[in-house]
């Protein structure tokens, strides 16, 4: 992976955990009926973008990617392997594990003014290479696509096309790799929104210059649409504001999985969280928006009176501490252990709500991605400073005195801690400051803004930041790649939008990820990620304390249907009114 | 100083009063600035005993973190036996709190104040009395600064200072520090305008004549001809701009730039309160209502003194307004 390539994935994975949200429990698949509109409403900024190329975000893909594309592999709301879609089937793995063939779905049709134009293989080639492209902004195409062949001539403006990506007929699409690339064998990587066709000669015109406005005038293939002149104009958006979808003229429900029930979906953005959250579980017709959990008194509530109107689902990311291994005293690994028995993870959790928004964590990777069991499931790798919920302070004083501090105290200068200012997160790094207090340790402790800690502090190895208590990790299709490789890897260490925040740079743990991205065998692929994960749990490079919850609310006659794929988040493709 | 020298012999019945006589008769009849007072010498005990009394009530110091005192969500309880305030949402004792809360806004209140009273006073009389150049400088300077949106201004420097090693060499550090410079920045201003006036109609009287012809220098006539008489603006004007720069702190504390966590701060208690408050009325009534009564009670002691010291001005404002 190329550095801008990790600086994307970085910012990528924080904006999806900013939106972690999501859930626990089950669908509440009562009886859907189809029509209706659904209400929608948002408290942060609701989408990111209307560039499926840009697409990574938990909100993005519940308002836009769910509904308005379809994708070469989606997602069914319970599943966590990938449905074909407009794929025939998952791809042929051939040439030694190096090529990747997708039969493509003939007759599929975009929506006005492209309603007569059907999705081609070439479509779906120009896409994924758009996604290269600076002006589309794409945050993990190098991630996940950077090994396939011609990638670097494309990017680097010596060839006009990828040359490793070939279109033989207008079904078939070939992708050649310089190695094996496990997350494309399984069909995960394709199931990203990268792989939602764009017709190269009708986009191509809005792709140059410094940003490509394809977003606004873009064609669909989903149930829905963004509302529009029919023209390839987009009106029913306003940023921050409103997005309204509605039928899509050209889709036919007979090839699609999705039952799309509703006949409408307004979106209404800039709502205060309160008062949205307790609109939506009063009002009618109605799904939570891109928030993901409510504040905690109307959470409290509505666990009481209204309890079958919330969802709580396992959102796939975790939250944890960085701890920079760089600066003393963290560089002793007897000390970040320390830190980690002293942490009161139940206290840490009900700061942001209690038992409702997640699981006190024990290892690094997440509730249902795939590894996690290998590394020891909920009760983790058996490590004493990382197996209990609560502080153990006796063997929290006893790992400091094996780091050389004799009365089990740190005597040192105070350290850089640098936390968000926001509720509910400035609330967890103050109870972490009063915790490790009981070790001794000092903290020049900081609130800032989400945006600086994380551009000036966190993300900046140059800032010398050894304490970073409010970072999460979000998944992308349930994949242990993309929490172990960007974050551990010594490789991905970069000067500005750093993600490897503890600056870990172990040559045989670099050695042992690029292997473990290298097999397509999915079982033998999570054993690998699963050691992994405890191999870097035991070096305590960071504290993952939870693992998260998204809270989905609906109206009392709405019935929702949570996407483990997406943090747990509704699917409004999926959902609908009684 | 009370008595008399003019032979009116002992036993008189008529006496001469002192100035500080006189005034302390008129304070003494102002119920309303002595109750501000009695108010003030209370808070000013209880910030400066506030470990012992946290002692006395029986609860957990202002940063002791209770979890126990939270429910299942994390939300926390309302005043009862063990914590007569409640707690906050890290399950520390609000009484505790507040009393320390106190201590910052007291701290910042008094320092700010003293450095803002002696820059406005030093330049003011500079000012005042040697007008010209100097003057005008001085006062285009202020108008300037008076021009600056003052909350705008003050997070801005908070904001720049509060990283790193803070600014001007280490010399303004994150947090307190940040705070009563910047206070101190602001409200020189509004002082210097007083003094200046005051020493540009004092400068022309007749005793400064008198000095300046028996040859005293300009320090001297500054410092020991005009600076007594500027003795009762000075201290009417402290005791009114101690309200304003404990409302300044908690403003930038609920900004977010002031004081700095975990130490105490009623802003910083409100703002946090505002996200709960309908769940947790007491995270806000309390640092709220003291908060209240400090502010007033220094305006009433304000208020108090200035009619005592000076019967026939009619009232003023530090602002001018």
């Amino acid at each position: 992976m190329t550095k801008k390539a990790l600086t994307v994935l970085l910012a990528l994975a924080f904006g999806a955990l900013a939106l972690l949200v999501a859930s626990c429990g089950s669908s509440s698949s009562q009886s859907a009926q189809k029509g209706g509109t659904l209400k929608v409403l948002d408290t942060a900024g609701g989408v990111d973008s209307l560039d499926p190329g840009y697409w990574y975000y938990q909100t993005d893909y519940q308002e836009l990617g769910d509904t308005t594309q379809r994708w070469l592999y989606g997602w069914k709301p319970r599943e966590t392997k990938p449905t074909p879609d407009l794929a025939e089937a998952l791809p042929e793995v051939s040439n030694g594990d190096r090529t990747y063939t997708v039969k493509i779905k003939p007759g599929i049709k975009y929506s006005p003014p492209l309603q007569n134009r059907t999705v081609k293989a070439a479509d779906v080639k120009y896409a994924l290479e758009r996604c290269f492209l600076p002006q589309v902004g794409n945050g993990y195409a190098n991630v996940y696509y950077g090994d396939i062949e011609g990638v670097k001539a494309y990017q680097d403006g010596k060839a006009k096309d990828i040359s490793g990506i070939e279109t033989p007929d207008d079904t078939t699409l070939v992708i050649n790799t310089t190695k094996p690339v496990g997350v494309l064998a399984t069909g995960g990587a394709l199931g990203m929104p990268c792989s939602i066709p764009v017709p190269k000669d009708y986009a191509q015109k809005y792709d140059e210059g410094k940003q490509s406005t394809y977003g606004e005038h873009q064609v669909f293939t989903g149930p829905y649409m963004i509302e529009n002149d029919g023209k390839g104009k987009i009106t029913g958006y306003k940023t921050g504001r409103k997005l309204t979808l509605v039928r899509n003229p050209s889709w036919d429900a007979k090839t699609d999985f999705k039952p799309a029930n509703f006949d409408r979906i307004e979106i209404k953005g800039g709502n205060d969280a309160t008062v949205a959250a307790r609109q939506t579980l009063t009002g009618r017709d109605l799904l939570s928006g891109d928030y993901a959990a409510p504040p905690t008194p109307v959470l409290k509530q509505a666990l009481s009176s209204r309890k079958d109107q919330i969802e709580v689902e396992s959102s796939g990311g975790n939250r944890y501490i960085s701890l920079n291994t760089t600066v003393k005293p963290l560089d002793n690994v007897n000390v970040r252990r320390a830190i980690s028995a002293v942490i009161d993870r139940t206290a840490l959790r009900q700061t942001r709500g209690g038992p409702t928004l997640g699981t006190p964590a024990t290892h690094f990777l997440p509730i249902g991605i795939a590894g996690f069991e290998d590394a020891g499931g909920e009760k983790g790798p058996g490590f004493d400073f990382s197996s209990k919920p609560t502080a153990n302070v006796p063997l929290a004083m006893d790992y400091m005195k094996k780091a050389g501090y004799k009365s089990g105290k740190y005597d040192g200068p105070p350290i850089l801690t640098i936390a968000d200012n926001e509720s509910p997160a400035k609330e967890t790094a103050q109870a972490f400051q009063s915790q490790v207090a009981k070790i001794g340790l000092k903290l020049q402790y900081r609130e800032v803004p989400h945006a600086t800690m994380l551009s000036k502090f966190c993300q900046v190895p140059k800032s010398n930041t050894a304490i970073c208590p409010n970072l999460g990790w979000g998944a992308d299709f349930f994949s242990a790649q993309s929490f172990i490789d960007p974050l551990f890897s010594g490789k991905n260490i970069v000067q500005s939008g750093n993600v490897n925040s503890a600056e870990v740079n172990d040559p045989a743990l670099n050695r042992k990820i690029d292997k473990a991205k290298q097999i397509t065998d999915p079982k033998a692929a999570a054993k690998a990620w699963g050691d992994l994960d405890k191999q870097i749990t035991n070096q305590a490079y960071f504290i993952p304390w939870l693992w998260d919850n998204n809270v989905g609310l609906r109206s009392k006659n709405a019935v929702g249907v949570s996407s483990l794929f997406n943090s747990g988040s509704w699917d409004y493709a999926f959902s609908g009114l009684k | 100083m009370a008595g008399t020298e003019l032979g009116f012999g002992p036993g008189a019945e008529i006496a001469a009063r002192s100035p500080l006589e006189l005034f302390w008769r008129r304070l003494r009849d102002d119920r309303v600035a002595l109750a501000g007072a009695a108010f003030i010498v209370l808070l000013v005990l209880a910030a400066v005993l506030a470990p012992l009394l946290v002692k006395l009530v029986g609860t957990t110091g202002p940063n002791v973190q209770n979890p126990s005192e939270l429910d299942s969500f994390g939300t926390p309880t309302g005043p009862s036996g063990a914590h007569p305030f409640g707690v906050d949402q890290l399950g520390r004792d609000l009484f505790a709190r507040v009393l320390y809360g106190a201590r910052v806004s007291l701290e910042v209140a008094i320092i700010a104040t003293a450095l803002s009273v002696a820059i406005g006073v030093v330049t003011g009389m500079i000012a005042g009395y040697f007008r010209g150049l100097v003057d005008t400088g001085l006062s285009r300077l202020v108008d300037v600064l008076l021009a600056f949106p003052i909350l705008l201004l003050g997070i801005g420097l908070a904001s720049a200072c509060s990283l790193g090693n803070g600014c001007a060499g280490g010399l303004i550090k994150p947090g307190l520090s940040v705070v009563i410079f910047v206070i101190a920045f602001v409200n020189w201003t509004y002082i210097y305008r007083i003094i200046r006036g005051q020493v540009l109609s004092l400068r022309e009287k007749e005793f400064v004549d008198a000095a300046r012809s028996l040859g005293a220098s300009d320090r001297r006539i500054l410092f020991r001809e005009i600076l007594p008489n500027l003795v009762a603006p000075i201290i009417v004007y402290s005791t009114l701009v101690i309200p304003q720069n404990v409302l300044f702190e908690a403003a930038l504390s609920f900004l977010g730039v002031g004081v700095q966590p975990p130490n105490a701060s009623w802003g910083a208690m409100l703002a946090d309160a505002t996200q709960i408050f309908d769940s947790a009325w007491w995270y806000m009534v309390f640092p709220g209502t003291a908060l209240l009564l400090t502010v007033l009670a220094f305006n009433l002691l304000g208020d108090g003194l200035h009619d005592a010291l000076n019967p026939r001005a009619g009232k003023w404002s530090p602002r001018g307004k």
